[in-house]
């Protein structure tokens, strides 16, 4: 990663991940609306949402969850740029989490009751998938190593790969397509706050965050989209230019994937989170590994 | 030029003995602030000293041939052997009785038969790691010294309270703290193992009576669970004293050099056993629980500068002989598994001390792991994880013990005021739980260092121990973070009453953790990495370092800009304050009461979760403890085999 790459990346990154991201949400409302039988609201109707909350009157709870909000904003960013800058995997995660953890504490910071459910579950959304992103993180190593004989933690080195990561990560990208859903905030595992009105707690984590907060964590939201779906292209691009239509078209299938199980499973139980993608984990972990270990 | 080491090693050893010996005598508050303060900065000047001239590299060996002094040892292995012996007499303790004195025989056995055919060439050392160590010892220790200045003053207080007869034991507490400081010295700058051997005693002892100290029925039975299980460590650095003593290696480095091979292989398993008990790793994290009913300050010295961080030590030293062998299997496995369960048991508590203990005993577990992979990169990570722990954990301790005497609580539930009730403090203890778990702060970037460690030897066995470790640690310490940084809907202040000498070492803590953060990079570079080039001068040649100094860089200025960022924004916001939503018409949003829809009160009642069905002690310590102990067996039972000739 040099510094010229790191610049293209970050503003790139800056002014096109919210435009997708905005646009996936669009389509997200549309295509869910289509399935439950409604018409549903225009493509831009995401955009429209963050333009009123920002111009409504800014109002907050305390003097700090702004700021927490807003520092959660930067890391997430920061972590977007990071991996599309073909820098280091296990740092893009780091930052990740610190992003999450600020997020976490403005929903804390308010001392709602509710705020706190949310809190609580989102700390618990973030145990069942950790294990499977640091998992990630270390077989991409060790692929990039077995693929090309160099192992790498930075993202750039799949473009020096002659096949793509998924060749030798089947199993790891099952894995992370499950816990995709967490990530993505997608029903079943949507237990800290929904766009589902029919949830149990709707709102949690974003309980008392209001007006231009409320409007920053629909940003973030659209950027953490984008550099998700990322790390989905990430397993389908090696050093073609066909690979980037391919990663693509991958990251189509799965998104639609996605936007089909969050609106065919209820919300489950946190027990049953914490353990399927425990589960899930370790299998997919102990499976590639194997398979790594035998035919590479 | 030998002689002015030997002065440094020999100022650092006796220095704290004079003063600990000047506090039992100094029975007023000043003259005793006085005694602590002096001493505490001749201490720490003399570490800074040492560091000056020994920390970028050029390690020093030399001897110590003394007559006199050998009988010291042996005076102090005595001492110890008697006022063990005493004590287990007194509380009719007959486990601690029958393993000092076997210990007491195998001493007396290895100092009249075995040492004097041994000839000793260097009796002590100064290297990298002694120096980081004895920073740690001196900077860290001396600050909880001056804390325990006004900490101890209110414990006084409140005993008064209680029992206005109530004896003031101060300064033996204050002696025994100086004490401990002079045996963790000994323990990071002895070479000959004998002499390593009465400091490592010593510090158990201390920290005996340390745990004691308050005399209550508790207070007994866990000084005595203590004792007990380090005595066993004890008993088995005998064994291998006498062991090494047969074969003529009674010195740290040549026992190194011999490696896990041959005759050498045992005597480090007994050694890595011993230090097992001392790091208080599973299945000897009881003792360390049970000392929190101490003193605070005494949790904080025995977790972050001395006791424990001896152990620790222990591993990174032997590091070289471990890895890829029984002993290396041994060890990383029982660090790893400690990891694991023990930030799982951590989530399992409520009781603020004993989620520092658990997790404490979880980062050990760390350092002991990678010590067992042995790598230069995988005890690269070791050391900034010993480190970054003693600063943040010492920075922990501390907040709690000033908020305990200020609330009247550890329990964590009840700290969701403290954000408004003692902002500043509420703050530090934020920084410290930050610096503990997350980036870009130093164990963090450590535990990176250790995944990448792991990577590269390809062991992934413990990646997923660590994975699923470190998912369990963000959950303890993420919930702690949200109820501490709660902010209640009233203020005011209960912070003027802190002592001076608390916000002192609050502070130094602080910014030793910062600024170890900060510095990371530069500190890798110039300190840690030349060292891993004279340990490991055989293998591999590049870098040591597990991430790169850019990477390393990047954290560094994340840090930074985190720290601009929050003094320039937060708490700043000009936004029109609103109440939270209550469910009904709020009435008082300190207890979150509110007018229900019969008119009534209701209390909104939210306790973090604790997961005792998944996490609790129940569950997980049974489960724990039988795994390590297998492997506890089938390691040492191993290295056993080893001395019929057969090898892993």
């Amino acid at each position: 990663m040099t510094l010229l790459s790191f610049a293209v990346a970050a503003v790139a990154f800056i002014v096109l991940a919210p435009v997708i991201g905005c646009f996936i949400a669009g389509l997200d409302r549309i295509i869910s609306a289509r399935l439950q039988g409604r018409v549903g609201p225009p493509l831009l109707q995401p955009y429209y949402d963050v333009r009123k909350l920002l111009a409504k009157d800014d109002a907050a709870v305390n003097d700090f969850q702004g700021f927490y909000v807003a520092m959660s904003l930067a890391f997430a960013i920061l972590a977007g740029v990071l991996f599309f800058a073909g820098g280091n995997f296990l740092l893009v995660v780091f930052v990740l989490t610190l992003s999450t953890l600020f997020f976490i504490v403005a929903a804390y910071s308010s001392r709602s009751p509710f705020a706190e459910i949310g809190a609580e579950r989102e700390i618990v959304q973030v145990m069942s998938y950790e294990p499977m992103v640091i998992l990630l993180t270390v077989t991409f190593f060790m692929a990039t190593a077995a693929l090309s004989g160099v192992g790498s933690f930075d993202t750039a080195a799949v473009l020096a790969l002659d096949r793509p990561l998924i060749v030798a990560l089947p199993f790891i990208f099952i894995g992370l397509v499950f816990i995709l859903t967490i990530k993505l905030r997608k029903s079943p595992f949507d237990l800290s706050f929904s766009h589902h009105a029919h949830q149990e707690l709707v709102k949690g984590i974003t309980t008392e965050m209001s007006g231009r907060t409320l409007a920053i964590v629909e940003i973030m939201h659209w950027y953490e989209t984008v550099l998700f779906l990322g790390w989905v292209g990430l397993f389908f691009v090696w050093g073609s230019w066909l690979s980037w239509l391919i990663a693509l078209l991958v990251i189509i299938v799965i998104y639609l994937l996605e936007i089909f199980i969050d609106n065919n499973f209820a919300r489950v139980k946190w027990q049953f989170m914490l353990k399927a993608s425990w589960l899930v984990t370790l299998v997919c972990v102990v499976v590639n590994v194997a398979i790594l270990e035998i035919l590479f | 030029m030998d002689f002015l080491p030997l002065i440094s090693i020999e100022f650092l050893v006796v220095f704290p003995l004079i003063i600990a010996a000047l506090l039992l005598v100094v029975r007023n508050d000043t003259g005793r602030a006085v005694v602590v303060i002096g001493g505490s900065l001749a201490i720490i000047a003399g570490c800074v000293w040492i560091a000056v001239n020994y920390l970028t590299g050029s390690s020093w060996y030399g001897a110590f041939h003394n007559e006199l002094f050998a009988y010291v040892v042996l005076l102090v292995d005595a001492a110890i052997g008697i006022y063990i012996i005493i004590k287990s007499i007194q509380h009719k303790r007959i486990l601690p009785l029958i393993l000092i004195v076997l210990q007491f025989v195998i001493i007396v056995i290895y100092e009249f038969v075995i040492q004097p055919d041994v000839v000793i060439e260097y009796d002590l050392y100064i290297d990298t790691l002694s120096v980081i160590m004895a920073l740690i010892i001196g900077v860290i220790g001396c600050g909880i010294c001056i804390y325990s200045l006004g900490y101890m003053k209110d414990f006084q207080e409140h005993e008064n309270a209680k029992d206005p007869e109530a004896k003031d034991r101060r300064p033996v507490f204050f002696s025994l703290m100086f004490l401990f400081l002079s045996a963790m010295f000994g323990i990071v700058f002895s070479n000959n193992l004998s002499w390593l051997m009465t400091a490592w005693e010593l510090t158990t002892v201390c920290s005996f009576a340390l745990i004691g100290y308050t005399r209550t029925a508790e207070a007994i039975d866990n000084s005595f669970r203590q004792i007990v299980m380090n005595l066993l460590g004890g008993l088995a650095f005998a064994i291998a004293l006498v062991l090494l003593g047969l074969q003529g290696v009674l010195e740290f480095d040549k026992l190194i050099e011999m490696g896990s091979a041959g005759l050498c292989v045992l005597p480090i398993a007994l050694i890595a056993f011993a230090g097992m008990t001392k790091a208080a790793q599973v299945p000897f994290q009881s003792w360390l629980l049970g000392a929190m009913v101490a003193p605070t300050p005494t949790s904080a010295l025995l977790h972050s500068s001395t006791m424990v961080k001896a152990g620790v030590f222990i591993f990174i030293k032997l590091a070289p002989a471990l890895g890829w062998n029984s002993n290396g299997i041994m060890v990383m496995l029982v660090g790893a598994l400690t990891f694991l369960f023990c930030a799982a048991l951590a989530i399992s508590q409520s009781n603020a001390k004993r989620v520092l203990a658990y997790s404490t005993v979880s980062n050990l577990g760390l350092i002991v792991a990678c010590a067992g992979v042995g790598t230069p990169e995988a005890v690269w990570a070791a050391v900034f994880l010993l480190v970054f722990h003693a600063a943040a954990k010492s920075l922990l301790f501390l907040c709690i013990g000033v908020a305990e005497h200020h609330v009247g609580s550890r329990d964590i539930e009840e700290m969701d005021n403290l954000f408004v009730r003692m902002p500043a403090l509420a703050r530090l203890m934020a920084l410290g739980i930050l610096v503990m778990f997350i980036a870009p702060f130093g164990m963090l970037v450590s535990k990176w260092a250790t995944i990448v460690s792991l990577v590269d030897t390809s062991n992934i066995t413990l990646l997923v121990i660590l994975a699923f470790g470190s998912a369990l640690t963000f959950m303890f310490w993420a919930k702690w973070l949200g109820k501490l940084l709660s902010v209640a809907q009233e203020e005011r202040s209960l912070e003027d009453k802190i002592h001076r000498s608390e916000w002192t070492a609050l502070v130094l803590m602080a910014l030793i953790s910062v600024g170890l953060s900060i510095g990371f990079p530069f500190i890798s570079e110039y300190v840690v990495v030349p060292y891993f080039m004279q340990v490991w001068v055989d293998s591999i040649s590049g870098s040591f370092a597990a991430i790169s100094f850019d990477n390393l860089l990047i954290m560094g200025i994340i840090v930074l800009a985190m720290i601009v960022a929050f003094a320039a924004f937060f708490g700043r916001s000009k936004k029109r304050k609103v109440p939270i939503y209550l469910s009904g018409v709020g009435l008082d949003f300190e207890k979150r009461t509110f007018r229900n829809s019969l008119s009534g009160v209701t209390e909104a009642t939210q306790r973090n979760w604790h997961m005792d069905n998944w996490f609790g002690e129940k569950k997980v310590t049974p489960l724990a403890n039988t795994m390590c102990i297998i492997v506890l067996l089938l390691g040492i039972g191993l290295s056993a085999l080893s001395l019929v000739g057969w090898s892993l």
